[in-house]
């Protein structure tokens, strides 16, 4: 097994509130890992973390090995990290098409991009994303009038079409319908393999449908990690929860 | 499918009849002084591509872009300085301005050298080809300077026009300053005209109609290209969710110095044919005033059309020149190009091209879709 993200005692201080302390975990190639945890427990912040958008103040990530902490973003994206938010997030003003045009990022420099047109390469990736999100009916439509579904599985397409290693999902299903959330799950698991994935998810339907290993947050710590059944019976992941207010 | 591409017809058609209309004007005007007008109008219509550039496709207001405009109009206007008989009569071998002679010290050596401190400066603009050159390059080199500090820092939003409105308004005050050098309020007048290859541009001559007509288009065809790239693209991909462009991967400040400074050029190469077509060069092109007239003419035009704010530039100068000569709206111009500004930017954010657009997106559909579609959504059948 190769691991592809590595979380080693990765930790951030907010002056003096410590929201990741000393989290650390190895996600292997081509798993799908689901992390829990109560409100507060640095879920969210983790993926801020790895992904560039907070600067963290010790520990280390790497991905296959090389050593990403506290690069810019667009550099540790470059390298193969891919993140969906929370808030859908697509270029609004942009048809359908031209933001998966844009997700095609192997290129990244301008001067490069001085061309009109695309390789046919990424035209069969493009057209491989709308088949896999069924987004074809919508291809013309201006992003920021999409239903709030298509628009997250918009995103998705878009990580996929970027052709990340590593794919970061804050809570895919978020306000979504009960429909909406089975088709996710159904492209979330076409992905698994491919794609080394990292999910964040409040939705226990959903966590059971989709998770093989989960990783339990507390505190901005590990708590516990294991198969999905073997978790859900850990009496720390019960008191957890309990002590906190209770499970979503 | 025949909906897309009428649009895409009528896009073009709008380019080519703008064309067609801008090099053919002088067959049927003979009227050379409102050839030259004319000529005036067409650089701000650059100006107005500039605009759209920076504010349309990238998001970025820039309140002082006649600050680059002013810089390449000084440039070409040191260089036709020196070739004006202002500058050639002065009694020495080399030319000297004639306002440096006013300035100098009792004494002081009639040379571009040193007859005034710092004229020295002007020593390589007697070749007008480092003029011209640098009319676009001192503007290319400061916007990069400039818009890098700038975005590497994430600076957006208004804070970017107030940095820029401070700029132009600095440099204004520093060309006044520098009166010894720059002649101050007045200005650089009496200018020489552009030779090249022994043939004089006279701004009232339809050869200097053309060169600015012919640089009109090529710019305006030009940026058409930039925007139509995969880096135009992903230029308004920044502009929609800058954080979604970094996370694909994209160094989005590159993209923004690239195209603030492709903008900033334009502006410069405005400044320069300008100087040809009016023969002064003035610290007034560095106004409040002026930078935020371009920025009402691309929102008029449609800031995020590049032949709309063009549009916009040329009819409202145009208009301008007519309504102000008319004794009844001398005073009111300035109050009816405001109002009309307010209405614009209320019930029409995208401008004329905005209109031209739902129209012809009508158009197209009821062509797309069929005549009883077309009959039920109630749009125009022609």
């Amino acid at each position: 097994m190769v691991a592809a993200l590595t979380i080693d005692a990765l930790e951030v201080d907010f002056s003096g509130f410590k929201a990741v302390d000393g989290m650390t975990t190895v996600i292997n190639e081509g798993e799908l890992r689901v992390v829990l945890g109560p409100n507060g427990a640095g879920k969210t912040t983790l993926m801020d973390l790895i992904s560039g958008k907070t600067a963290s103040t010790g520990g280390e990530v790497r991905l296959f090995g090389r050593d990403i902490t506290n690069r810019p973003e667009h550099q540790i994206a470059r390298a193969g990290v891919g993140r969906k938010f929370q808030i859908p997030s697509v270029f609004r003003d942009l048809t359908v098409h031209d933001n998966l045009r844009v997700a095609v990022s192997h290129e990244p420099r301008v001067f490069r991009n001085l061309r009109l047109g695309m390789a046919p390469a990424d035209r069969a990736r493009i057209d491989e994303v709308i088949a896999l999100t069924g987004l074809e009916p919508v291809l013309d439509v201006i992003a920021g009038d999409l239903s709030h579904g298509q628009m997250q599985w918009l995103e998705l397409g878009m990580l996929i079409t970027q052709q990340a290693r590593v794919i970061l999902l804050d809570e895919p299903t978020a306000g979504m319908t009960q429909a909406e959330t089975l088709k996710t799950a159904d492209i979330i698991l076409k992905l698994k393999g491919n794609h080394t994935l990292l999910v964040v998810e409040h939705d226990m339907a959903f966590v059971r449908k989709i998770a093989e290993r989960v990783t339990v947050m507390h505190l901005g710590r590990l708590l516990a990690e294991g198969p999905m059944a073997k978790i859900e019976q850990d009496p720390a992941v019960r008191d957890a929860y309990l002590g906190s207010g209770g499970a979503h | 499918m025949t909906g897309n591409t009428l649009f895409k017809l009528g896009d073009w058609g709008i380019y080519a009849l703008f064309i067609v209309t801008v090099l053919g004007l002088p067959l049927v005007m003979d009227d050379v002084f409102w050839l030259n007008r004319i000529s005036k109008y067409l650089v701000y219509g650059m100006l107005g591509i500039a605009i759209a550039l920076s504010w349309g496709y990238a998001g970025i207001l820039n309140l002082g872009q006649g600050l680059f405009f002013g810089l390449g109009a000084y440039m070409v206007a040191m260089s036709l300085k020196l070739q004006s008989y202002t500058s050639t009569q002065q009694g020495s071998d080399m030319p000297v301005p004639d306002f440096m002679l006013w300035n100098a010290e009792p004494g002081a050596p009639t040379e571009l050298c040193c007859i005034v401190q710092g004229s020295w400066l002007w020593l390589p603009f007697q070749s007008q080809w480092f003029g011209m050159a640098m009319a676009i390059v001192l503007p290319v080199l400061i916007a990069l300077v400039l818009s890098s500090a700038i975005f590497r820092l994430r600076v957006s939003g208004v804070y970017v026009a107030i940095i820029t409105l401070a700029l132009v308004l600095l440099v204004r005050l520093l060309i006044i300053d520098a009166q010894p050098i720059t002649n101050g309020f007045n200005g650089l007048t009496d200018l020489g005209w552009l030779t090249v290859a022994g043939i004089e541009f006279d701004p009232y001559m339809v050869s200097t109609y053309y060169v600015v007509a012919v640089s009109t288009c090529v710019v305006l065809l030009l940026t058409r290209w930039l925007v139509s790239t995969r880096a135009g693209l992903i230029l308004q991909s920044t502009r929609d969710d800058p954080n979604r462009s970094r996370y694909l991967g994209y160094d989005v400040a590159a993209y923004q110095v690239f195209f603030f400074t492709v903008s900033a050029g334009i502006a410069g190469f405005a400044g320069m044919l300008y100087v040809i077509a009016a023969e002064f060069a003035s610290p007034s092109f560095l106004d409040i005033t002026f930078s935020i007239s371009m920025v009402v003419w691309a929102a008029v035009g449609g800031r995020s059309s590049l032949i709309g704010a063009a549009i916009g530039a040329i009819l409202i100068n145009t208009i301008e020149a007519t309504a102000s000569e008319t004794e009844m709206f001398q005073e009111a111009w300035k109050l009816i190009i405001g109002v009309i500004f307010v209405l614009v930017v209320l019930y029409m954010p995208r401008g004329l091209a905005g209109l031209a657009q739902d129209l012809l997106g009508r158009i197209s559909s009821a062509r797309g879709s069929g005549d009883k579609q077309a009959a039920r959504s109630g749009a125009p059948a022609e």
